[in-house]
């Protein structure tokens, strides 16, 4: 009650009003910078002052409606990826080809290793392809006005996470993140669990397409396609006319025919993506969740099928789940009915409450921010923006002891230096591949959890060297896959100058004095006010003050 | 080349200093028989390599107990043929993909511990891997891992920043903690890039004086041991290494690391505690037997390290190679002719002061009246109980209970992996 009266004068405010009384520490300055780097991808070169202005819980809560924000520049840029004009279906086909290209090669090759050294025109197109989708990730964190919304797309990837080099996933990802992922960030929870439970993607990444009811005989036109060989019709030298053959092939393809239940999906969707592992569920919940989800499935998942619920599949014997009795033979719902439950579970809530606190407040977050988050969700039945308005509101998020208590990832370290030297990210992958050099190759987590948000997974020694060896190359204009014009940002001038518009620019003033001598000191030697300012930039960005958020 | 001056001078700073005012000393001295005293030269420096088959390894197919009927019966697809197995001791076999290690196996310096594992019942991927690497099966709660314990516990060769390094983009939870460690994905390219070596000295000076003056927590500790590794790389110029032996390490993430593990080892810069991820285990689908996705995992492993241990070659005496893996599989096949998660799984020793050509552990059998939860291999070998073996009687550890906390090392169980 109490909280709702807070924050509806908040938002009135131009400030934080009642937490700039608590924490008076945090100028409006302060506080801009701080929501830019939680919100967004930190700030672009005069973002600190406009959000101060304008007030950024107003700013906040207008990223909070992505859809009534502008982003026309974005959508210029992204008709340049070729990766967003192909369905699934055509990367599905572009695959096989490449595959059967590539058995053709490899056979024609018999011994010759220097004849698979060049790659075919289409291996290449195939390889362009999976850099550009990576890199346009990277390319709409960047550039995209809806920063909160591109944050929480990452988060969600993260959260129901798929490894794109998992067989048909090659395909089945980027459809996942267009027409799964993105559409629901902004939701609400429950929507988005039963869209990627529903997922050719992740039914694919957590075999729960294959999850069978014991004893369960597939139809014989199902049965005739788990051959090898689909789509086309043997010719008549084919091996498979001849009826020894034919029979072994037939054999086999049966041998392959899933038989019986796989437990991958239920323990990920328990573990991660609804309860948490101190959920309070058993190991009979999980083998019961997976007799629920048997017949989830994929149609023709080598051609890039849709959902299919195979009744043929599903366990129609009686289910109990956290104590929750589940009445056979109801099919699809059964699911449904779980993923509801799942998705309004008191667990569920905590656990995606405090994932949430973790993105956007400390890695160990404060209880409090927790509470709150946890209290919107119940307010408003899990309504993704409330729960973090809930959070961007409290008083946790403002407090000094996390203001700049996170050090980013990877991904929020190399956009946000793009950002805060205004680089214009091109369509090649070099700006994802510096990402996944610094330690986060995008959809390329192989475990279910997604990457981590703590430092200690982020901070090592030969991290922090190459995150210094980018910001030096990006400086210097070397950051292949961005242009940078410094220009427009830092004039050149004499030290003092520079080392000013850098802290105030790049750093949100947080600059310390240690590192201003040592910028003074680099700067001594240099007569050339190019490469001396090029040096102060890199060495911000390298530098300690630029790897926290 | 050799540990300069300054370093010996800091580490007999050190040890001194542990020595005399160490509260430990009196449970240090329970454990210290157990090791053979240590050479006083440099050279001789224990190491111990870890390799984590990240995704839970199918130990019943990479170390095959082809005597036992019931394993045929329960994976009629994708069990090992008894003729393609490489037999050990008449029960048990390596993978024939694994075959590269029978000469190892033959010279007694290779040993498989089967049955091994965790405590603790859990067959969640995440939830295994982390007690595997905090060393607190059970426990979530604990903050660093085992490694980093035994290097914080015993300081006495914290005299270098390669003292624990993982080979790898990240540094894994197993060496996470407050001894400094080091993750290096790629030996050459450690340290700032720049075209002439004037400005890279230039760059790595004013970086270094950036963080010592500015950096806090994490940042602080992680680039303080970045550029004490870059001065000492620097004089050891990576990138003119070559294998002796004609040793040829396969191609990929394995091959490398151990490639790399090995140079570091014969350039002596005091190197205890490697660490590498192998990942690609988890084969819920078509696992295959004789060919397939796991014997081509197993065929990369196996080849790696017969390259690793014809590199060292008579440096191997100081080396111990330890595989592990966060749980086994299922005894059973599965309806998609692959393995779901199990519990118990085997480990592989290899290295001079191993005591090989046997498959130490109590093999519980198949049957399923003696497996666990009737699915899967039961535990025998706690897990900490083969770790604590190799830290104590290979590394030198002398307390036990604070690398492994809530847990009483006990000698007698000791599976037997290091010569006496």
């Amino acid at each position: 009650m109490k909280t709702a009266i807070v924050l509806s004068l908040l938002t009135l405010a131009s400030l934080p009003a009642g937490v700039a009384a608590q924490h008076a520490a945090l100028t409006p300055q302060d506080s801009a910078f701080h929501a830019l780097n939680r919100l967004a991808y930190g700030p672009r070169p005069g973002d600190v002052p406009r959000v101060a202005a304008d007030g950024v819980i107003r700013w906040i809560d207008r990223q909070l409606a992505p859809e009534r924000i502008d982003d026309d520049r974005l959508a210029e840029r992204e008709r340049q990826f070729h990766i967003l004009a192909y369905g699934r279906a055509d990367l599905a086909a572009m695959y096989t080809e490449a595959q059967r290209e590539r058995r053709e090669r490899k056979l024609a090759a018999a011994g010759d290793t220097m004849a698979d050294q060049a790659a075919s025109p289409i291996a290449q197109r195939g390889r362009r392809l999976a850099g550009e989708f990576a890199d346009l990730a990277v390319v709409r964190a960047a550039l995209s006005e809806r920063q909160l919304y591109e944050v929480m797309v990452d988060f969600w990837t993260n959260h129901f996470n798929v490894y794109v080099a998992k067989g048909a996933d090659r395909f089945f990802t980027p459809d996942y993140i267009e027409h799964t992922i993105r559409p629901r960030a902004m939701g609400k929870f429950e929507d988005l669990l039963i869209a990627t439970a529903r997922s050719p993607a992740m039914l694919f990444y957590l075999d729960n397409w294959e999850s069978v009811a014991p004893g369960s005989v597939p139809p014989a036109g199902l049965r005739v396609r788990a051959r090898p060989i689909f789509g086309r019709r043997p010719g008549l030298f084919d091996p498979t006319r001849d009826p020894a053959r034919q029979d072994s092939v037939r054999r086999r393809a049966l041998e392959r025919m899933p038989k019986g239940i796989n437990e991958n999906y239920a323990r990920e969707l328990l573990e991660l993506h609804t309860l948490g592992v101190d959920g309070g569920y058993t190991q009979q919940d999980v083998i019961e969740v997976a007799r629920i989800f048997t017949g989830w499935s994929i149609e023709r998942p080598q051609q890039a099928g849709d959902f299919q619920f195979h009744d043929w599949a599903h366990d129609r014997r009686e289910k109990r789940v956290l104590g929750v009795r589940f009445e056979g033979g109801h099919d699809m719902d059964e699911g449904i009915r779980l993923l509801k439950l799942l998705a309004g579970h008191p667990a569920t809530m905590h656990h995606v409450s405090r994932q949430l606190c973790e993105r956007f407040v400390n890695d160990d977050p404060p209880d409090g921010c927790v509470d709150d988050a946890v209290a919107a969700w119940k307010r408003s039945n899990g309504d993704i923006r409330e729960v973090l308005r809930a959070i961007f509101h409290g008083p946790d998020f403002w407090a000094a002891e996390n203001v700049r208590a996170k050090v980013k990832t990877p991904l929020e370290f190399v956009v946000s230096a793009a950002r805060a030297v205004f680089a214009q990210p091109d369509t090649s992958p070099r700006l994802a591949q510096v990402v996944a050099r610094l330690g986060e190759p995008l959809y390329l987590h192989v475990a279910p959890d997604g990457y981590p948000e703590r430092e200690a997974a982020w901070v090592n020694s030969g991290a922090l060297l190459d995150r210094m060896n980018a910001a030096v190359a990006l400086a210097a204009g070397k950051l292949q896959g961005v242009t940078v014009v410094l220009d427009s940002i830092v004039s050149v001038g004499d030290a003092e100058q520079l080392i000013g518009v850098v802290n105030e620019k790049i750093l949100g003033g947080a600059m310390s004095d240690n590192t201003k001598q040592v910028l003074r000191r680099q700067l001594a030697g240099i007569d050339d006010p190019i490469q001396a300012r090029a040096l102060v930039v890199g060495l911000a960005i390298g530098g300690p003050e630029f790897q926290r958020q | 080349m050799s540990i300069s001056r300054r370093v010996f001078v800091k580490s007999g700073g050190l040890a001194l200093f542990s020595l005399g005012l160490d509260p430990l000393f009196l449970a240090r001295a329970a454990f210290a028989s157990y090791r053979p005293l240590p050479s006083s030269t440099a050279l001789s420096r224990p190491v111990l390599v870890c390799l984590f088959q990240r995704g839970a390894v199918d130990g019943l197919n990479m170390i095959v107990p082809h005597g036992d009927p019931i394993y045929y019966r329960e994976r009629p697809r994708i069990a090992v043929p008894e003729k393609d197995v490489v037999d050990l001791d008449g029960y048990f076999g390596l993978h024939p993909r694994l075959a590269a290690l029978k000469p190892l196996w033959d010279s007694k310096s290779l040993a498989a511990i089967h049955a091994v594992g965790s405590p603790d019942a859990t067959r969640s991927h995440f939830d295994a891997q982390d007690y595997l690497e905090s060393g607190t099966p059970g426990v979530k709660a604990t903050t660093d891992g085992w490694l980093n314990r035994y290097c914080q516990h015993d300081r006495e060769h914290e005299d270098t920043p390669f003292r624990a390094v993982a080979f790898g983009p990240q540094l894994p939870r197993i060496l996470a903690g407050s001894a400094p460690s080091l993750a290096i994905d790629d030996l050459q390219a450690f340290g700032l890039r720049a075209p002439q070596p004037v400005v890279r000295d230039r760059l790595t000076r004013a970086f270094e004086e950036l963080y010592a003056g500015s950096a806090t927590g994490l940042l602080s500790a992680s680039s303080r041991e970045a550029f004490e590794a870059v001065q000492m790389l620097k004089r050891l110029d990576p990138g003119q290494y070559r294998p002796a032996n004609e040793a040829d390490y396969p191609r990929g993430k394995l091959g490398k690391a151990l490639l790399e593990i090995a140079q570091l080892i014969k350039a002596d810069v005091g190197l205890q505690v490697a660490f590498a991820d192998v990942t690609g285990w988890d084969t819920h689908v078509n696992q295959g037997a004789t060919e397939g996705q796991l014997a081509g995992r197993l065929g990369d492993l196996g080849q790696a390290l017969a390259a690793f241990t014809r590199d060292l070659g008579e440096r191997m005496r100081d080396v111990v190679v330890l595989t592990m893996s966060e749980f086994g599989r299922t005894v059973r096949e599965n309806g998609n002719s692959g393995t779901d998660h199990g519990h118990a799984t085997a480990m592989l020793v290899l290295g001079g002061p191993v005591s090989g050509g046997k498959v130490l552990g109590k093999w519980p059998g198949l049957d399923p009246a003696q497996r666990f939860e009737g699915r899967d291999v039961a535990v025998t070998t706690d897990f900490r109980d083969l770790f604590a073996e190799l830290l104590a009687r290979h590394l030198g550890a002398r307390d036990l209970s604070a690398i492994f906390p809530g847990f009483t090392p006990d000698p007698a169980r000791f599976p037997g992996a290091i010569s006496a």
